[in-house]
């Protein structure tokens, strides 16, 4: 183990500071050892000891306020979202031009799980869903949404993603989001949904292992079927490619009208019309958390939860004039 | 309480800390010093022994020395933090010492054990959620043979607890440790004025400063506290936002490169390929410390100011 290095060439201001926070770590270390039992209980030492942390807090972040560099326990950054929102804000009312139907539906206190219809490679549903619950809703609640593995641990997506809100799709993330009072969007379609082919479009994969409905029965949040109508046309793939995905280190790699025939720009989805629907949340909320060990039950409610979306999604295709609205 | 407190390892961190802290208590329990070698520091007042714990008869003579002394509680820590091109020597010293430091426990009907571990244990994965719990399996990293030793210490030792139930088994997993004392590879690394990172990847990090991190260790030595806990401090911060706030460059490398490179930009010689340092700022390894907190109490530092205070100790922070 080698020795800590000389600290080099500094200003006196900075040396001056440092050492008053040993001074000070050094009196509060005094403090604690004479009285360190009452200290743990508290009386006067204890506010003795409870003044030089804070003390010692605002001396090192002194002069930091502006580079505060906060983010929230799960990498969303409120700074970066603020910078992002021009550009999220022209997404979703000229780009795709978002209809929102049925936001009375969300509940207005407490954790809510949204489970959609997956589409597109790029989470930009998901995105779009936290952005206009976010813009829209009353409570101007930010819903977190989750990504399957290999996005969230992508090069470059990953940064991006982790600062916008999204979430590693898994059991544990969810509910910890949602105990925590927070909304949650999940795709229990997850990479099938994904990777649907354009002929396959809004026809609803098989839900996962039931995760949803079992997370939302533990936790004891509703549960608001959401049913978004044009993502499936943003990025249209017409088949997929499996050998130079693999060597990529991708799931598959779609070929669309566009992508890869012109390049990086191939990666701008379509401006399609969409449009979100909010279904009535579905009847869980005489169950309890023990309901969540009974497999038939889960299995029922998912393929219920389905039917919900998918009727959602259907009503909201005819209604529709065309893909461009 | 009469026994006297043993600590192995004193020459570590987490040992050195902890000795110094106890004997500054009032009244100061009794503390023993184990190591290979004598610091150059000691707080007087404190006995020591030497001790290899490479040694095969090292169970044995740890065993007359927990007799001689009366030790009741051991804090074994002698741990390197430092990787050393030594493979082979290092998991005799991490796996096979800490083997013998539990046969001597048992040997001498030793009352308390604290094993100091490390949430690096649970290695960098990207299928990790977010927050790893202490029940989460410890997977390591196959590319970080220190980490690996120490898991194969942890899993004896849960074998061995089991077959021991008269002995209390604290295991306490401190994440990287930050402060103005503590100096290791992790350090070491985020001390260069350049640091190395993966091209497209900025994970979440979390600190624990050493205050709280060796106060937990003064608890767990002093009071019951039998079972796994995480000693991590609130809050995780991307490692972007880490260097920023220190003032200092980044080198974003491409991970096929940085992977490839036979003298990286690391810790110099450390024996582990590149990957088992660097799949630690690539993917999450977050551990939940709320167990830990629950049991050591709120720490005084958050992974930010854990962060600064170490920036701020090295003289290294630009922005004022």
């Amino acid at each position: 183990m080698s020795e800590p290095p000389e600290p080099g060439a500094s200003s006196d201001r900075e040396a001056s500071l440092a050492e008053v926070h040993h001074a000070l770590a050094d009196l509060r270390r005094e403090i604690e050892v004479r009285f360190g039992s009452q200290a743990q209980a508290g009386g006067v030492a204890g506010d003795w000891m409870r003044l030089f942390d804070e003390l010692r807090r605002r001396l090192s972040t002194l002069g930091m306020v502006e580079r505060s560099g906060e983010v929230d326990e799960f990498g969303m950054d409120e700074v970066v979202l603020r910078r992002a929102r021009p550009l999220l804000d022209f997404l979703l009312e000229r780009y795709w031009r978002v209809d929102l139907q049925g936001l009375g539906n969300l509940p207005v206190g407490g954790g809510c799980l949204l489970v959609a219809n997956r589409s597109g490679i790029l989470p930009y549903d998901g995105l779009m869903i936290s952005h206009a619950v976010a813009g829209w809703h009353p409570t101007g609640m930010r819903p977190r949404f989750l990504v399957a593995d290999w996005l969230i641990t992508l090069p470059f997506a990953q940064p991006y993603l982790a600062r916008l809100g999204g979430v590693r799709a898994c059991r544990e993330n969810a509910q910890r989001l949602l105990r925590g009072g927070n909304w949650v969007v999940a795709f229990p379609e997850g990479q099938q949904g994904a990777a649907k082919v354009f002929r396959e479009r809004y026809r609803l994969k098989r839900f996962g292992r039931g995760g949803a409905i079992r997370v939302a029965l533990e936790t004891g949040v509703p549960l608001v079927p959401v049913g978004v109508v044009g993502a499936e046309e943003a990025h249209p793939v017409l088949f997929k490619l499996g050998a130079p995905a693999r060597a990529l280190g991708l799931p598959f790699l779609p070929v669309t009208p566009t992508f890869p025939w012109l390049g990086p720009l191939g990666l701008l989805p379509l401006p399609s019309k969409w449009v979100i629907r909010f279904g009535e949340p579905l009847g869980i909320d005489r169950l309890v958390p023990d309901d969540a060990r009974d497999e038939l039950l889960v299995s029922r409610l998912t393929e219920e939860l389905r039917g919900a979306i998918q009727k959602l999604v259907d009503d909201g295709l005819h209604a529709r004039p065309s893909i461009w609205g | 309480m009469g026994g006297s407190i043993a600590i192995t390892g004193l020459r570590t961190f987490v040992g050195r800390r902890l000795a110094e802290r106890l004997t500054l208590r009032q009244p100061a329990p009794r503390v023993l010093g184990l190591d290979r070698h004598r610091p150059h520091h000691f707080a007087g007042g404190n006995r020591f022994q030497r001790v290899d714990l490479t040694q095969p008869t090292a169970d044995s003579r740890l065993a007359e020395i927990f007799e001689k002394e009366r030790v009741e509680v051991v804090v074994h820590a002698a741990f390197r933090r430092d990787p050393a091109p030594d493979l082979g020597y290092d998991h005799e010293l991490e796996t096979i010492g800490s083997l013998h430091v539990m046969h001597a426990c048992a040997a001498a009907k030793v009352r308390r054990l604290v094993l100091a571990s490390s949430t690096m244990l649970y290695g960098p994965r990207p299928t990790n959620p977010n927050f790893l719990g202490e029940d989460h399996p410890l997977r390591g990293h196959p590319g970080a043979h220190n980490v690996e030793n120490r898991r194969e210490a942890e899993a004896l030792l849960a074998d061995w607890a089991v077959r021991h139930p008269d002995t209390e088994v604290t295991v306490l997993r401190p994440c990287w440790i930050m402060g103005p004392t503590c100096w290791d590879h992790v350090v070491r690394y985020f001390a260069r004025p350049v640091v190395p990172t993966l091209l497209g990847h900025d994970p979440l990090l979390q600190f624990v400063h050493e205050e709280d991190c060796v106060r937990a260790f003064e608890r767990a030595a002093l009071e019951p506290h039998p079972g796994v806990f995480n000693v991590v401090g609130r809050g995780v911060l991307p490692l972007s936002t880490i260097l920023r706030l220190a003032g200092k460059r980044s080198l974003p490398l491409p991970a096929s490169l940085l992977y490839r490179l036979r003298y990286y930009p690391s810790q110099g010689q450390t024996g582990d390929p590149p990957d088992g340092f660097y799949d630690y700022l690539r993917y999450l390894w977050v551990a939940d410390g709320e167990r830990g907190w629950r049991e050591f109490g709120e720490p005084l530092y958050s992974t930010k100011e854990a962060w600064i205070a170490f920036v701020s100790s090295r003289r290294m922070r630009r922005y004022r």
